[in-house]
């Protein structure tokens, strides 16, 4: 089988005035179709970088991105983006979901914006598996953290995206929630086969997926399984 | 579901809307009432004009159509000159005097009988015709807007007049005093500053005119059946220039306001921006959605413009009632036309901001 994610000596920098600071230095990184892998690592270690370059939000400097046969590299950002409206659903640590829009507003976006007219049965199949029901005519600002990021989550998997990547999805929850949620990325992993990347500062949150992934100063320095 | 997003954008900040909103009705509506004031104006000094009756009207040579704007008086023994002339049925000469007391008013000095037999007469509404030298005659609008009746006393170029009758308008000037009175109040003795002819049949119009130019060179000879047509805008001296100056004015107002309006938008929407970008949103999408944002501001402030413009036209009647101000169809279509450019061309500075915000940045954005 092939990997669906592999970074190759991936490079990221930021300008800062007009010294190039790194943030990625040489990232070696393989995910597999169906894995739900964590990445942890201190505050500044190039974690939500990684994210945002595997997602295509940020363009890598240098090396090569794969994902799903497509190398981040050589597209451009309207590119990118049509890439990451096809094949990537992102969840936040804080939730940015539309203040303007309600739940069911937020979560149809996505459709509208991947082109798809609104699918009925598929937004009452994932509303559903996220326990959604009662609060679709709900604006954000009335909703819980635990359900705005429930909410997140149906957006980022409506249109069956091939990789769900999490940036510390429950950093802003209380345990409880925080259960809730990572037991719903743990069950659209196993039962869905959802390919995940998540960011997470918990080991507890980490211990839901199937490798863990460390790194420090923009590398990684080790992989283990996450059991 | 782009539409969902941009009303209830739209919604989220209802004062924010509803100044840009105001603004885009106020630009809607002075167009629509600077237009319709001209025009109006114009359209009814024409008709007032062409409801004297005459065929052909007479003026020194460089004369404005505007009769306001009129040259040097003319020897009123031209009159009976053109009264010989074949196919003239009668010539009535009218001194022309700008007053600009109280209001601005031109004023006919008339002799009443030629008067009569080029006009057929007034239809008098209240009191009589023409009695002695200090008689003034008003039509019912100037008595409106002047608040007199017959038999009062009217003060007009420093002399005083007595209210003869109030008469219905549509034969010219609003006012008419007895030609010799104007003469001599405006030092004008035996002038007339344009003669108005009647032809004897309709059908002569043009061969009075052809007569009429070798014997006058070089004065304006003009038909008056096709008065209407001739008064507009574009033939009165930098009437064009000003109502192109206010449209700009108007629409400048618009302008500003949608831009500032989009530009706070799209600062404070930065991390929203930033999530549609996130989930796959193209630059064009968050470019529709905002531009879409300023259309529907723009609509309903063409609707709320338009309503301005029929109230703003009753106040100004109710207050001016001499004013004539024409709102027209093609008016309101030119007017909203303009306003939704305007606004959309507002709108796409800040939204092609927005298309091209960092979306990493733009989700950091607090």
């Amino acid at each position: 089988m092939e990997p669906i994610v592999v970074t190759e000596n991936l490079w990221k920098m930021y300008r800062a005035g007009k010294v190039e600071v790194p943030a990625l230095r040489g990232i070696n990184f393989k995910v597999m179709p169906g894995e739900f892998v964590t990445v942890m690592g201190p505050s500044g270690c190039g974690k939500s970088t990684l994210l945002y370059v595997l997602g295509g939000l940020a363009q890598a400097s240098k090396g090569h991105v794969l994902v799903d046969g497509n190398d981040l590299v050589t597209m451009n950002d309207a590119e990118r983006t049509k890439l990451r409206r096809h094949k990537i659903g992102f969840v936040f640590q804080r939730f940015n979901l539309l203040p303007t829009l309600d739940a069911r507003g937020n979560i149809a976006i996505a459709q509208h914006i991947y082109g798809e007219s609104f699918d009925p049965h598929r937004f009452e199949v994932v509303t559903k598996m996220l326990g959604l029901g009662e609060r679709l005519k709900h604006r954000p600002s009335e909703l819980s953290g635990g359900e705005q990021q429930r909410v997140a989550i149906a957006r980022a998997i409506i249109n069956e995206p091939k990789i769900i990547l999490a940036d510390e999805p429950t950093g802003n929850l209380d345990t409880q929630n925080s259960e809730i949620v990572l037991s719903m990325l743990r069950q659209l992993n196993k039962e869905l086969g959802q390919t995940i990347i998540m960011i997470t500062h918990n080991p507890e949150a980490a211990a839901y997926s199937d490798r863990m992934v460390h790194m420090r100063d923009g590398q990684i320095v080790d992989g283990v399984p996450a059991h | 579901m782009i539409r969902q997003l941009i009303i209830n954008n739209v919604l989220h900040r209802p004062i924010r809307t509803i100044v840009s909103v105001i603004a885009v009705g106020v630009e809607v509506a002075l167009v629509i009432l600077i237009v319709g004031l001209t025009s109006g104006l114009l359209q009814e000094t024409a008709k007032r004009i062409e409801g004297i009756g005459a065929d052909i009207m007479l003026q020194p040579p460089s004369s404005s159509m505007f009769l306001a704007f009129s040259g040097a008086p003319m020897p009123i023994k031209i009159a009976d000159k053109l009264r010989e002339m074949k196919y003239v049925q009668a010539v009535a000469p009218v001194l022309l005097q700008f007053s600009s007391s109280g209001s601005v008013d031109i004023v006919y000095g008339i002799d009443a009988q030629s008067f009569r037999d080029v006009s057929g007469g007034f239809v008098f509404l209240e009191g009589h015709d023409f009695q002695g030298p200090d008689d003034i005659l008003l039509d019912d609008w100037a008595a409106k807007a002047k608040q007199v009746k017959a038999g009062d006393k009217f003060t007009l170029l420093e002399h005083d007049f007595h209210v003869a009758g109030i008469v219905e308008h549509g034969k010219g000037s609003r006012m008419f005093v007895p030609l010799a009175t104007l003469q001599d109040l405006s030092g004008s003795r035996d002038k007339a500053s344009v003669f108005f002819i009647k032809c004897t049949r309709p059908e002569h119009t043009q061969a009075v005119m052809d007569a009429l130019k070798p014997v006058f060179p070089g004065y304006e000879i003009r038909p008056l059946k096709d008065f209407l047509s001739m008064m507009s805008s574009a033939n009165l001296p930098g009437l064009d220039a000003f109502i192109d100056s206010m449209i700009a004015l108007a629409v400048s107002i618009g302008f500003l306001v949608i831009l500032l309006s989009m530009y706070t938008t799209v600062i404070e929407r930065t991390r929203d921006i930033g999530v549609l970008k996130s989930i796959g949103a193209s630059k064009g999408y968050i470019i529709r959605a905002l531009l879409g944002e300023s259309a529907l501001i723009c609509l309903i402030g063409i609707g709320v413009g338009i309503a301005m413009s029929y109230a703003g036209r009753a106040v100004f009647l109710d207050s001016f009632p001499t004013l004539s101000i024409l709102i027209t169809t093609d008016w309101i279509v030119r007017s909203a036309a303009i306003a939704l450019a305007g606004g959309l061309l507002g709108a796409s500075y800040p939204a092609w901001l927005a298309s091209r915000k960092d979306a990493i940045e733009a989700l950091s954005y607090d």
